[in-house]
């Protein structure tokens, strides 16, 4: 996280190599990256940017997945049960002959995620998954990341979505001019007054809300952040009150 | 990839003789100069016009800007020498590059130097519509955006395994969809949304427009185009008398 121009979007630009580094190195998997191809890191490295509109091109929305599968050296049978599978597992099934401008800009999200998710890298990047998204959207989102995460791949998540980050991500990454300023538990670098004022945002409403009932002499504890732990905790707060 | 060649057309604001000269003579200045360009095929006439390009730059404080912009174009000069040494000559090669570099060094100044709403300005003062002159200025508005654009295009491809050197013309032409398709899909809808921001502001809903800024020829414009006007005169002098001028003007790469 970080407000704009802290370098977010370049810093995770230069972890499949589209852009090099000037000073220092990069290693992925303990490996130097810097004489391999984008084309070569990119098997690893999945990037999913923030515009669907900047990769759609292709006449329906199973070209544009069999598109992205076209390099990872397939067979043709493969190339269609990965498709398929990919497909339902992200609702586009109904769409597979459609063309990918028709969709919502919810939808063209989606089939931008699934066409990076069905190269199957280990390493997964968003640039600002949530932008603009409903709440259904989010959902599935977050379902997603779940499973890719149980599947045990890496994610990095590029976000100005400060609830969203405090609910489902547990490391944050702060960063402002150019520089990382803090790395840590989530819970723990969102609810630093010092930190958050740094990098213009605000403290997640939760943190408000705990800092609200302490004012009025309510003794919540530090551990409870998540918006069903605060619920519990007050309902069980009132039932001994009362 | 490289789209830096695009730095030519970016405006900065800057304080120099240059930058505070009006459009108008600007523009006689790259016209003249691509003219002149025009009028030769020696290498030795270019290189000199090329050199009198230099000053220019400098006092602009461009020289930066302007070595990126001729660094992009590398491709280009590349091209124009295989193509014109295999079937003319190097001399004629060599000829070309200079003459495209005065070209592009020529109008890349205009660009580099004039605001954008100043061109429009300009073009209306000689008489143009407005609709016109505004869309013109616009366009080049947009120039450095969809730059940035491109280059978004192709980071989002490769990282879904997109390969932009490809083997063979017809597998090179048919690797220019996944990146041409999106760009211009993309640059329709900012039009439309552009068209839309304008009409919401009434664009057009008053045929006579005033202009807050107003530009004016000056002094130092004036002087400028004299300048301009008299090297002009000298370049056309010199070509018609080309042939009574002594041998070294005419001198070529002994082949």
């Amino acid at each position: 996280m970080g407000q704009n121009g802290a370098g977010k979007t370049t810093l995770i630009r230069t972890l499949n190599g589209l852009i090099r580094p000037i000073k220092g190195k990069i290693f992925l998997n303990g490996e130097e990256i810097s004489t391999k191809t984008i084309a070569s890191l990119s098997k690893n490295v999945g990037i999913v940017f923030q515009n669907p509109m900047h990769q759609l091109f292709s006449n329906t929305i199973e070209e544009e997945i069999k598109f992205s599968l076209k390099n990872l050296d397939l067979s043709k049978e493969e190339v269609q049960i990965r498709t398929q599978s990919i497909l339902k597992q992200f609702n586009l099934e109904k769409y597979r002959e459609r063309s990918p401008f028709n969709l919502s800009g919810g939808e063209s999200k989606k089939l931008a995620l699934a066409s990076v998710i069905c190269r199957n890298p280990q390493i997964l990047i968003f640039d600002e998954p949530t932008l603009g998204q409903d709440a259904k959207e989010i959902k599935f989102l977050i379902d997603l990341l779940e499973s890719e995460r149980k599947a045990g791949k890496t994610i990095i998540i590029v976000t100005h979505n400060i609830e969203f980050s405090l609910e489902y991500i547990p490391r944050t990454i702060l960063m402002a001019n150019g520089k990382i300023i803090a790395d840590g538990p989530t819970r723990e670098i969102l609810a630093n007054k010092y930190l958050i004022s740094k990098t213009s945002l605000i403290l997640p409403q939760i943190f408000q809300f705990k800092n609200a009932l302490r004012e009025v002499g309510i003794d919540i504890p530090e551990n409870l952040f998540k918006q069903k732990e605060i619920i519990n905790f007050l309902n069980h707060y009132f039932e001994i009150k009362s | 990839m490289s789209l830096e060649f695009l730095n030519a057309f970016k405006f900065l604001k800057r304080e120099t003789f240059l930058h505070n000269l009006d459009p108008r003579a600007k523009l006689l200045f790259a016209i003249i100069y691509t003219t002149n360009a025009l009028l030769f095929t020696e290498i030795i006439p270019l290189l000199l016009l090329f050199v009198s390009l230099i000053p220019v730059i400098l006092s602009g404080r461009l020289f930066k800007m302007w070595m990126k912009s001729i660094r992009g174009l590398s491709f280009l000069y590349i091209l124009v020498l295989i193509l014109n040494t295999l079937f003319l000559s190097l001399n004629f090669a060599i000829a070309m590059i200079l003459r495209i570099s005065i070209m592009i060094s020529a109008f890349s100044i205009f660009f580099l130097t004039v605001d954008p709403n100043d061109l429009a300005l300009s073009l209306i003062s000689m008489k143009f519509p407005y609709e016109f002159a505004f869309s013109f200025s616009l366009a080049f508005r947009f120039v450095p955006t969809i730059a940035i654009e491109a280059q978004n295009i192709i980071d989002a491809q490769q990282s879904r395994g997109y390969e932009l050197q490809k083997k063979g013309i017809i597998n090179q032409i048919k690797n220019l969809f996944p990146l041409l398709v999106p760009l211009i899909v993309s640059s329709i809808k900012r039009a439309f949304n552009v068209a839309e921001a304008l009409e919401s502001r009434a664009f057009g809903s008053n045929k006579e427009r005033t202009f807050y800024f107003i530009i004016k020829y000056n002094f130092k414009d004036w002087l400028f185009t004299i300048y301009l006007l008299l090297i002009f005169s000298i370049i056309i002098f010199i070509r018609i008398q080309f042939n009574f001028l002594p041998s070294w003007v005419s001198w070529s790469f002994p082949l």
